[in-house]
């Protein structure tokens, strides 16, 4: 145990500062107190009785990391015995050393490398210089290497092998290239991050985990704006009976009667009422939102002036009920239940000017793109059809992603050639489209019935109204996906959703027989926010010239 | 498979429980990993309670299924015993180089007969030899408190490992016995050690069938 031995007199120095002078003069037989790395290696490399239980830590103690750790010992105490060595006391210096390097191994070259600029480089103990930045840490792990020293200084030399019989050992083996154990990687590459990643994120991470992604720098309020009554509302998936107007007004149709809801004013006025054997089933506003659309259960598609609160004209020539239209400047594509969708030129006497079949159970969905160029539509066949709008005699894609109707159509404000569609009950799928390719680009799993799909117009989201079971209205970051935000609207399913003109408040209906009014934005100008309902901004795309403060009450 | 409360009285379990708790600690440890060490960024974690601690999942599809994978056989391994060591290697995308290694080192206490010296000498800790025999019976408790000082550590360790750049990936390697099966994805490897690395042992957890010895190895700072 000659290295104990010479340990002993520099770690006695209380001050921290090491005498090579002190150490070398006295203890003619002290290896040298700075301790060339070539030295720590020498005791490694003899020592060829395999079984010697030469303890593995007499290479620490003549290290002089651990002179001036302030022990009590006088310095003339040249106690050679490992008996006087308090085991404790060689636990502490343990821990406060910078590095933790338990279980060395001999045959391992990287230790020495790494300890050799330490130690020569060590002018003041390198407890100071590890004490600050890591003394904690390592404090905190409190390695359970301590069993280990007791076991080695307790001389049980069966129990171990020396490291130098391991080392032999191990080198052997790799020279003989037998190892019984084979490493096995696994071969397939791990999945590349979804994003750069900025480790900070990780380090200054708050200590309440923040609500996931950038969606929560506005507040969306999780109740609604307002409430209104829509007793009579028929509750049927397949119907459109909701639409919100350019000229900031509500349309609804309630059973046989068509209703408009002055957002500005919140005056209601009845505007027609349908025959008694029949019922609205869908309603549409043109663009200019001067004129609507009415859609009857008869498949009558009626035209009225809302200001002059007279009808226009009635197109006939679907069969069957009329669930379903969209305005594309002086045209009006309406479906039906048969499945059949037709284009009618409101201006001219023989209003119908296209046919368009691809469908053969009831279209639900039919959306045109803000450009006119192309026409989406959805069927109760589970068909997604894209049109061209300059070739109308068989859609440019057809879809049959989805397991059930598709209601739920929209267009990305954004970019001209996405598309996003719902699927109903069986499916609750949410398919992004590249209109142009016709390749899906995204899928959201919804887990509920899509009812009704919005982008936003102020922020990179888009919306859907669900059914069962939470009935929700969900607002998902694109393309991201995440979602970000979620409330359970309504008592039942939302039939009907319509975005008010300026993006900031979605208009939803339920079999509830309630209409209720979601904030879910704030428009992009300036200007007053979060005084409720009272006042909204209108917002840029606002066609009809409202500017300034639209009032709704 | 002994059922939730038996394993809450006294810790008897079974081969296959015993496996099922360390494959389940790899799995944790692997997520737990991930995070901490930023490969991938933390935004794709969820919190989860397990082990009384919270712990940080991968949310992330495609990584969720990467890991379910590599669990999957790694169960299997563990079952039948032929494993001595789990290590995941964090790599420097850019220069290849091996910057962390995590190796779990796994003994199997009934197994410690049949191995071969030439085996487990060379890469056992120098303290494996001496316990091989079983140690006393532990409750579910003791284990969990085991492993979460683990985790704890594995937590604490970002203080002192170097500042990993972000742009990392990572493997995982088993040190398997030659007789096992080995389906298609799994591929000879060499070590992955870490040139001039520095290790730190940190603490261990066992139960009546395994001990598993964490050992992080890393490359130091220039």
């Amino acid at each position: 145990m000659a290295s104990i031995t010479i340990s002993t007199p520099h770690k006695s120095y209380g001050s921290k500062v090491f005498s090579t002078k002190l150490a070398g003069g006295r203890l003619p037989l002290t290896s040298s107190p700075k301790p060339p790395s070539p030295q720590v290696e020498s005791i490694h490399v003899p020592s060829p009785p395999p079984s010697t239980p030469r303890p593995r830590r007499s290479i620490l103690t003549t290290s002089p990391r651990h002179a001036g750790e302030g022990l009590p010992a006088s310095p003339f105490t040249l106690l050679p015995t490992s008996a006087i060595r308090p085991k404790p006391r060689m636990r502490k210096i343990y821990g406060k050393t910078d590095r933790f390097i338990p279980n060395r191994r001999v045959d391992e070259a990287p230790i020495r490398t790494v300890r050799t600029p330490r130690a020569t480089s060590s002018k003041q103990p390198p407890s100071v210089l590890a004490g600050a930045a890591y003394g904690l840490s390592l404090e905190a792990l409190s390695l359970d290497d301590d069993d280990d020293d007791n076991t080695s200084s307790h001389n049980t030399p069966q129990s171990k092998p020396s490291p130098n019989t391991t080392a032999y050992q191990s080198s052997l083996a790799s020279a003989c290239d037998l190892g019984p154990t084979r490493i096995l990687a696994f071969q397939p590459k791990a999945p590349e991050p979804s994003r750069p990643i900025d480790l900070r994120s990780v380090y200054n991470r708050p200590l309440i985990p923040r609500a996931r992604g950038a969606q929560h720098r506005r507040r969306i309020a999780t109740a609604p704006e307002r409430v209104l009554d829509a007793p009579g509302l028929v509750d049927d998936y397949y119907l459109n009976v909701l639409d919100w107007s350019r000229g900031n007004q509500i349309a609804i149709g309630l059973d046989r009667q068509v209703y408009i809801w002055s957002a500005e004013t919140g005056t209601v006025e009845n505007l027609l009422e349908a025959s008694e054997d029949t019922y609205i089933a869908s309603v549409k506003w043109s663009n200019d939102g001067a004129h609507l659309g009415v859609g009857l259960g008869t498949g009558e598609v009626q035209i009225w002036d809302v200001e002059d609160q007279t009808k226009i004209r009635s197109m006939n020539g679907h069969e069957e009920r009329v669930g379903v239209m969209g305005w594309n400047k002086h045209l009006l594509s309406t479906g039906d239940r048969k499945g059949q969708v037709f284009n009618h030129d409101v201006r001219i006497r023989q209003h119908k000017i296209a046919e368009l079949a691809s469908h053969t159970l009831e279209v639900c969905g039919l959306e045109w793109r803000a450009d006119g160029a192309r026409l989406a539509t959805g069927g109760n066949d589970n068909l997604v059809s894209i049109w061209d709008a300059r070739k109308l005699d068989a859609p440019q894609h057809r879809k049959t992603n989805h397991n059930a109707a598709v209601k739920a159509l929209a267009w990305c404000p954004w970019r001209n050639n996405l598309l996003a569609t719902g699927g109903g009950s069986a499916d609750g799928k949410i398919h992004f489209w590249n209109s142009t390719e016709g390749t899906r680009v995204d899928t959201i799993d919804t887990k509920s019935p899509v009812t009704g799909l919005h982008w936003s117009q102020h922020h990179k989201e888009i919306m859907s109204t669900g059914g069962f079971p939470n009935n929700s209205l969900t607002v998902w970051t694109y393309p991201e996906l995440v979602k970000s935000f979620e409330v359970g609207a309504h008592e039942a399913r939302i039939l009907h959703s319509s975005m008010s003109p300026d993006g900031t408040v979605l208009a939803t209906a339920g079999p509830d027989e309630s209409m209720k009014f979601w904030k879910i934005g704030e428009g992009t100008k300036g200007g007053e926010r979060g005084t409720g309902l009272g006042k909204k901004e209108a917002g840029e795309g606002d066609r009809s010239g409202m500017a300034g403060q639209l009032v709704i009450r | 498979m002994p059922s939730e409360k038996e394993k809450s009285k006294v810790h008897k379990l079974s081969l296959k429980g015993s496996s099922k708790i360390v494959s389940e600690f790899f799995d944790y440890s692997i997520n737990t990993i991930l995070f901490q060490r930023g490969v991938y960024p933390a935004e794709d974690f969820t919190a989860v309670k397990k082990y009384g601690l919270t712990m940080m999942v991968s949310a992330d599809d495609q990584v969720k299924a990467y890991i379910k994978k590599i669990m999957s056989q790694l169960s299997k391994w563990m079952q039948s015993s032929k494993i001595s060591k789990l290590v995941i290697v964090i790599t420097d995308k850019d220069s290849g180089e091996h910057v962390e290694r995590w190796q779990f080192d796994v003994q199997i206490f009934n197994k410690s007969a049949k191995t071969k010296s030439s085996k487990s000498a060379p890469d056992k800790e120098n303290s494996a030899q001496g316990i091989a025999d079983a140690p006393p019976e532990k409750t579910e408790q003791e284990i969990q408190s085991e492993i979460q000082s683990i985790f704890r550590q594995i937590t604490a360790s970002v203080t002192f490992l170097p500042m990993l750049d972000g742009n990392c990936t990572f493997n995982v390697l088993v040190y398997a016995d030659a007789d096992s099966d080995v389906p298609i994805e799994w591929g000879d490897s060499d070590a992955k050690e870490i040139k001039n690395g520095e290790k730190v042992q940190l603490r261990s957890f066992s139960t009546s069938n395994h001990r598993v010895d964490t050992l992080v190895s890393y490359r130091l700072g220039d």
